[in-house]
């Protein structure tokens, strides 16, 4: 049975569907998620596979660049440089600044266009709020958590609140770490509507309930009777899933004050409101998304890449001129750490490693050299084609990208949305210039 | 929220079980107990439990407890908690294994009680209909039918019809309760010239021994249905709109090694095809008021079987009846959609109060899209959700697809229209 857009679907004997396109797109973290956003850009038919990864995890921030040659950036651009003579073979390194401006540019406009706000990256990093009650240097953060972040430059007096049940984010611990610089600030904790049993209460059950306008106006209410004088309340990241800022909007417009989200620990907001919103926003764009599922094997053949894989309904097969591997580190699958090395899952692609088992940590958990095995992964050339055991592309119509990519350790080097945002742009300018030479 | 139930039965070692039950690929040791489960789970924080803790207790061994929880019958074994975890993790296989190791007497009755009654007829109707009854009702129904509507005057709803293309399955609920709710389905059947059949053994649309945790009655439903299928050599199988009773011949027939000689298919996936074939010429011009819709992905039929596909057909076939600017999808929705909490037998299972803290999410999403109506495939969604909406004070209403078909058909009949509110009470009669 062939499935495709249009095509009746009522044959429901257990026949294997086939799906073509012009690049498939393995892996559903922000490369992958990336990679789709450009193709699409381009008009390239696209299908993408990939199940729950890190970017369910995430905080909602896209840093580029925030520590490099021992300190924190102000200007991830003139770090750029820095890292390009201390890194050279680091993914950042090999991608023309104004091709990461240009691809940060585009994916952020992207989301914003798709229903979640987030702000244009500038010059310079902002210091975003950890829910800790540090900050951390970024590029790009969603519009309803950066009214926070001005607000403890002016040292405005502040109200942080927290949630009875809620674990993971305590507005008590938040102003203990952060008064030192920001001394106007005062905690509080709410109860949630209709969720005051003391019980534990998570945030995207929040996030959904203040979806609904009279969940909304109840919760206002209860913000206002512990307002005081505040000029602007910060919450743990529970303002709608779907539709953030009119979420935020409604509710400061109740409230009469500005509001800001804080990041949470995962299972948090913001990642499970970049994934529902890809999930929503793509199909609609004309793009094959085949959600919670993995690729069990990929075949190289002449003119075309296949790749295989099984849902609840049955085999699926999707035959594609190009393909973008994006499948992410240990975490997401991309890379297996075993017990004689590490091994990159789909293809068994050679992967930049530590010479040893023995040297994939050092003897301090905090030395701030960082491990060797994170900066483990696969080997590109300049058109992020994985190299294979002789030194040459494995395919010309293979390409990878976001944290699979060996020399960099995005973790320590906050670099983590940089990566997987601009190597996305590279990998799919990469396919869509094979894809126009034939 | 606490319940009465308690099992005083066997004790079993979950994580040896867990082990063997594992779908390829996944692995209860990568668990990163990070909680998305429990985040995206109706259920938790019911009777003091929720999907990552139930697994953390299982790999701590803490068997006895997780053999006694009656946690297990307010988990509607919607799978959600798979299809959102990393690493694949399945916490409804367990609760399955331990739902079927509480002794008879000390399961919820409801449920019991519904599998008993499968059990003492070959119609296998969970709600006590006997064969020679569901036919005579059939008869009489055909009979109001004709009488009503000159263009129905020859309708048929055939009984063990040999070689028939579709063989249909029926809901017990609406022979039992509401038999005026199956002629508008036979109306579309003689619209696009179906050749289709009931049958006079194992016509019924419900599998409440699977919620029973006792895999050896659900087997001998879902057999009796293949069974009843083979023997007439009809082509395709559906049900009437339905999601567990698709789930459970859809994953019976595989995890039973049944030979089924026809083909599986889901009633909305014909509608759609029978729109773009031209045969169900259907269109929203009847919606003048422009009423809002919104629709539930039933999770036995979307998630846990056929996938987004079908999630796919029902939009479109939504989107058809009610005009494009009227449809308004729930998020989270298709195979990411939130169960109802009707499912799992939890409807049957007498636990009220479970039932409707569990639906307060769904109750949520439908209010957020702001529809006067939602569109349910399901028995289970139709009955939880009217449910919900009395209890939480929602303004909608709850209606099949058969209904909106035949209304915007023009065919739909003054007494098939219980569902729909009073702004269409009237309409295209």
């Amino acid at each position: 049975m062939s499935l495709k857009k249009g095509v009746p679907t009522a044959d429901m004997g257990r026949d294997e569907r086939h799906y073509s396109t012009e690049l498939a797109v393995i892996g559903s973290g922000l490369a992958g998620f990336a990679a789709s956003v450009f193709a699409l850009s381009r008009g390239i038919t696209c299908a993408q596979v990939g199940n729950t990864g890190a970017v369910a995890y995430t905080t909602g921030y896209f840093d580029l660049l925030g520590y490099c040659q021992d300190q924190w950036l102000d200007d991830p651009w003139r770090g750029l440089e820095l890292l390009r003579e201390s890194e050279p073979h680091h993914p950042l390194s090999r991608i023309d600044r104004k091709e990461i401006r240009a691809a940060f540019d585009q994916f952020t406009v992207a989301l914003t266009e798709m229903g979640v706000g987030y702000t244009a990256p500038a010059d310079r990093n902002h210091f975003a709020l950890t829910p800790a009650g540090t900050v951390k240097p970024t590029l790009s953060v969603p519009e309803t958590m950066l009214s926070g972040i001005e607000a403890r430059k002016v040292n405005a007096r502040t109200l942080v609140i927290d949630i009875l049940g809620l674990q993971g984010f305590s507005a008590k611990e938040f102003v203990a770490n952060m008064r030192s610089s920001w001394p106007q600030l005062s905690a509080a904790k709410l109860s949630f509507p209709d969720m005051e049993s003391g019980g534990q209460v998570f945030p995207e059950v929040m996030a959904r309930a203040l979806e609904v306008s009279s969940n909304r106006e109840r919760f206002a209410e209860r913000i206002k009777a512990v307002l005081g004088d505040a000029q602007l309340v910060g919450m743990p990241a529970i303002m709608g899933v779907h539709h953030p800022d009119r979420v935020h909007a409604e509710l400061q417009r109740l409230v009469g004050v500005p509001l800001f989200e804080i990041p949470t620990m995962p299972p948090a907001v913001p990642g499970i409101r970049l994934r529902e919103m890809f999930e929503q926003a793509f199909p609609a764009k004309g793009l094959t998304l085949v959600p919670q599922q993995k690729v069990k094997r990929l075949e190289l053949e002449a003119g075309r890449v296949m790749l295989y894989l099984r849902d609840s309904f049955g085999e699926m097969v999707i035959e594609s001129k190009t393909a973008i591997l994006a499948t992410g580190r240990f975490l997401s699958g991309g890379l297996k750490a075993e017990r004689v090395g590490v091994r990159e899952a789909l293809m068994g692609i050679p992967v930049i490693q530590p010479g040893s088992r023995a040297d994939w940590y050092r003897q301090d958990y905090f030395d701030p050299l960082g491990h060797p095995v994170n900066r483990s992964g696969v080997e590109v050339d300049s058109r992020f084609r994985p190299l294979g055991p002789d030194g040459e592309p494995v395919s010309d119509r293979l390409f990878a990208a976001g944290i699979l990519l060996a020399h960099q350790d995005w973790v320590r080097q906050r670099c983590g949305a940089g990566v997987a945002i601009a190597s996305a742009y590279k990998a799919v300018e990469a396919a869509a210039r094979l894809l126009q030479e034939q | 929220m606490r319940s009465v139930l308690a099992n005083t039965g066997s004790i079993i070692d979950f994580k040896a079980k867990a082990d063997e039950l594992l779908p390829d690929g996944a692995s209860y040791d990568s668990c990163l107990n990070c909680g998305l489960c429990s985040s995206g789970c109706p259920a938790s924080g019911l009777e003091g439990m929720d999907p990552r803790r139930f697994i953390r207790m299982a790999m701590l061994g803490m068997n006895e407890e997780l053999s006694s929880t009656p946690w297990v019958w307010t988990c509607t074994q919607c799978k959600r908690c798979m299809y959102i975890c990393p690493m694949s993790i399945d916490v409804s296989l367990l609760v399955g294994l331990a739902r079927g190791a509480w002794p008879e007497d000390k399961k919820p009755s409801g449920i019991v009680r519904s599998c008993q009654a499968q059990l003492l007829d070959s119609g296998t109707s969970a709600m006590g209909l006997r064969s020679e009854d569901f036919i005579e009702i059939i008869e009489e129904t055909v009979d109001e039918v004709r009488q009503e509507d000159e263009r129905f005057k020859d309708i048929q709803a055939p009984v063990d019809k040999q070689g028939a293309y579709f063989f249909v399955n029926q809901n017990s609920r609406e022979p039992a309760a509401e038999p005026e709710e199956m002629a508008p389905l036979w109306k579309i059947f003689q619209y696009v010239g179906a050749d289709w059949t009931y049958a006079s053994t194992g016509w019924a649309a419900e599998n409440f021994c699977m919620f029973t945790g006792d895999d050896a009655a659900w087997e001998r439903m879902v057999r009796q249905r293949v069974d009843a299928v083979n023997d007439l050599g009809c082509k395709v199988w559906v049900n009437t709109e339905c999601g567990h009773s698709f789930y459970t011949i859809w994953k019976g027939v595989e995890r039973f090694g049944l030979e089924a000689n026809f083909e599986m298919g889901s009633l909305v996936s014909y509608y759609a095809q029978w729109i773009r074939e031209g045969k169900l010429p259907v269109n929203s011009d009847w919606n003048t008021q422009g009423l809002k819709f919104t629709l539930q992905d039933p999770c036995q039929l979307v998630r846990k079987s056929i996938g987004d596909p079908v999630a796919d057909d029902l939009r479109f076939v939504a989107r058809k009846l009610v005009g494009e600017e009227n449809f308004i999808d729930m998020q989270p929705c298709r195979s990411a959609n939130y169960c109802c909490g009707g499912g799992g037998g939890f409807l049957q299972a007498g636990m009220k109060e479970q039932r409707h803290a569990y639906g307060k999410r769904k109750f949520d999403q439908i209010m957020t899209t702001e529809a006067g109506y939602v569109l349910t495939p399901c028995h289970n969604c139709h009955s939880q959700i009217e449910d919900i909406g009395g209890h939480f004070g929602g303004d909608y209403h709850v209606v099949h697809y058969w209904t909106l078909i035949c209304l915007s058909l023009g065919i739909l009949g003054e007494n098939e229209r219980k569902y729909l509110g009073p702004d269409l009470a009237e309409v295209g009669l």
